[in-house]
């Protein structure tokens, strides 16, 4: 089996402030593989956006963060490259996208000028009509019929669905080894959410991209990811492939997470412990079929 | 901009505001045409004429060698709107990019520059510039140069706290992700969404810079005679009141006029920009 696209071993996060150390990740590992969908799973603060973060090498320039642990992008150490060989990595062999499409999108462009600027990441030479040329055909993978109109459009008036598609498209313009979602379409209403969902993996599918999933919400994990990490204050509490975790979840904080998705039959939801003893439970890991 | 300007003149009092800067405008611009005695912007002595009241052929009268007043404003709107234009094109790209650069980068950077920027507001501006003028030779570079030092400042805070509030952003973070450079991020992506807002202060501040400017002749600091200038024709004619009224009136007509016309659009711009944000 080749190298994972992204490793991650015993990843440390602290932050040095004026009230003194406070780690945010207290070890944390995992990998994914080429072309698999990994999702990383916990509530708000848990720390899944710093982990993406530290991925894309950003918090690594913030000289009050302290990073521990190794990182590896397709085998190479991200801390044995220098700022600007990380700086290369961004927008070409690793993107991301967001959780709200239309501010991640800059106002006072045209989206068919935005993408010209992400696809000359990759190409410093190409010329506005190729790129425009190249955005078309990338927003038709992801269902836009009239990409004319679009490119053409400032992103304040197109829907939120639309930008979602374009922010997809522009994150996956350069061709990158691993795409790292953090909570897409959280700010999309459900059906939208489930429609860009369902273009976004047959997308990644297609180019067998590796995607790293950050979410909250289980019912999107469940359709979308291959392998599902479940991170509670910092700590990796559940891992295995998705089917096994949902049909027998077996640490108390995961068990405790799945029953309190909302239910459309009603029945409320029940009173989850903010801080149950149980939830500092060591590591629970599902085998992955086929593996180790 | 097509729409921006179709309600520019569909506003009465901004419909006023751009009708008396194109007059101001075109009066500086053609001043050589419409002036009835083109010469009198220099060192000229007429006796026969001297101080007389608004007649026919000086329809505001003549001042103290004979000079006719109105070829004059004419004359020293030329001088008020060449300070204001250059003085914003020195002070605004130098007070943005410091601005720009403070506001994204923050940390030290943040820390240096607005304090600078602070040592400079904390000054009144008008002492800011007579000081500087007191030490300088007192001519019309040296005036720009003066305004110019007391007017960056305020370029910097403004565009700094946008900049502050655009760095929240997604677009930034997607950019930053992206790979883009600071340059680019500093200056292709946040700069734009502060357009808006330096446009309307520019239009604005081309009146306050045309009033400071005649305040520091108006206090012999400025331009020097024979150059004609407002303030200093304010306050040559001051010592003549209430008798010789035209040498004072006409002048300070011709600056609130400048100075009401440029506010009267830029409130105008803040209305119609600030909404669209």
């Amino acid at each position: 089996m080749s190298a994972p696209t992204l490793d991650i071993e015993n990843l440390k996060l602290g932050f040095k402030g004026y009230t003194g150390y406070t780690e945010v990740l207290h070890g944390i590992s995992l990998s994914v593989n080429p072309g698999e969908r990994v999702a990383l799973v916990g509530e708000s603060g848990s720390g899944k956006s710093v982990t993406a973060r530290i991925v894309l090498g950003l918090l690594q320039e913030l000289r009050a963060a302290r990073i521990e642990g190794r990182v590896r992008f397709e085998g190479q150490d991200l801390d044995s490259l220098n700022r600007r060989e990380r700086h290369a990595l961004r927008g070409k062999a690793m993107s991301m996208i967001f959780q709200d499409p239309t501010s991640s999108l800059n106002p006072v462009f045209r989206i068919g000028d935005q993408f010209h600027d992400v696809l000359r990441r990759a190409d410093p030479r190409i010329t506005r009509d190729a790129a425009l040329g190249r955005a078309a055909s990338i927003l038709a993978e992801v269902s836009v019929r009239d990409a004319v109109r679009v490119l053409n459009a400032f992103p304040f008036q197109l829907s939120g669905g639309l930008n979602q598609r374009v922010m997809i498209a522009m994150a996956l313009a350069n061709e990158p080894a691993l795409l790292i979602a953090d909570e897409p379409g959280t700010a999309l209403d459900v059906t939208v959410q489930a429609q860009t969902l369902h273009l976004m993996r047959k997308l990644v599918e297609d180019h067998h991209t590796a995607v790293l999933f950050i979410s909250h919400n289980l019912g999107v994990v469940r359709e979308f990811a291959d392998q599902i990490y479940v991170i509670y204050k910092g700590r990796i509490v559940e891992q295995g492939p998705t089917e096994a975790v949902f049909d027998g979840p077996r640490h108390p904080y995961t068990r405790a997470l799945m029953a309190a998705v909302p239910r459309l039959t009603g029945g409320g939801i029940p009173d989850i412990d903010e801080n149950s003893p149980d939830f500092g439970a060591p590591l629970e890991t599902h085998e992955r079929e086929g593996r180790q | 901009m097509k729409r921006t300007l179709a309600i520019l003149l569909a506003n009465p009092l901004s419909l006023l505001g751009v009708v008396l800067v194109s007059l101001v405008v075109l009066s500086a611009l053609f001043a050589d045409f419409i002036a009835p005695f083109p010469e009198h912007r220099g060192a000229v002595v007429d006796f026969v004429n001297f101080n007389k009241a608004p007649e026919w052929p000086y329809i505001f009268g003549t001042d103290l060698v004979g000079r006719d007043m109105f070829s004059r404003i004419l004359y020293a709107y030329r001088i008020s709107l060449i300070l204001g234009v250059v003085v914003l094109a020195i002070a605004v790209p130098i007070g943005v990019t410091i601005g720009l650069v403070a506001g994204y980068l923050g940390g030290r950077w943040e820390y240096a520059l607005m304090r600078l920027t602070d040592v400079f507001l904390s000054v009144p501006p008008l002492v800011l510039a007579m000081s500087i003028m007191g030490v300088l030779q007192p001519t019309l570079a040296n005036g720009m140069l003066a305004v110019t030092a007391m007017w960056w400042p305020w370029y910097t805070r403004l565009v700094y706290n946008i900049t502050r509030g655009e760095k929240e952003e997604g677009y930034v973070l997607a950019a930053e992700v992206i790979g883009a450079s600071r340059a680019h991020i500093i200056f292709r992506e946040i700069l734009p969404n502060c357009v808006p807002a330096i446009i309307t202060k520019m239009t604005l501040d081309m009146g306050f810079v045309i009033l400071i400017a005649s305040s520091l002749s108006f206090l012999g600091l400025g331009v020097q005679p024979p150059t004609p200038d407002l303030g200093s024709m304010v306050a040559d004619g001051a010592k003549y009141l209430p008798d010789s009224w035209w040498l004072t009136i006409f002048p300070g007509l011709a600056i609130l006029v400048a100075v009401f016309g440029f506010n009267l659009i830029g409130d105008a711009l803040r209305d119609i920009l600030g909404a669209e944000q």
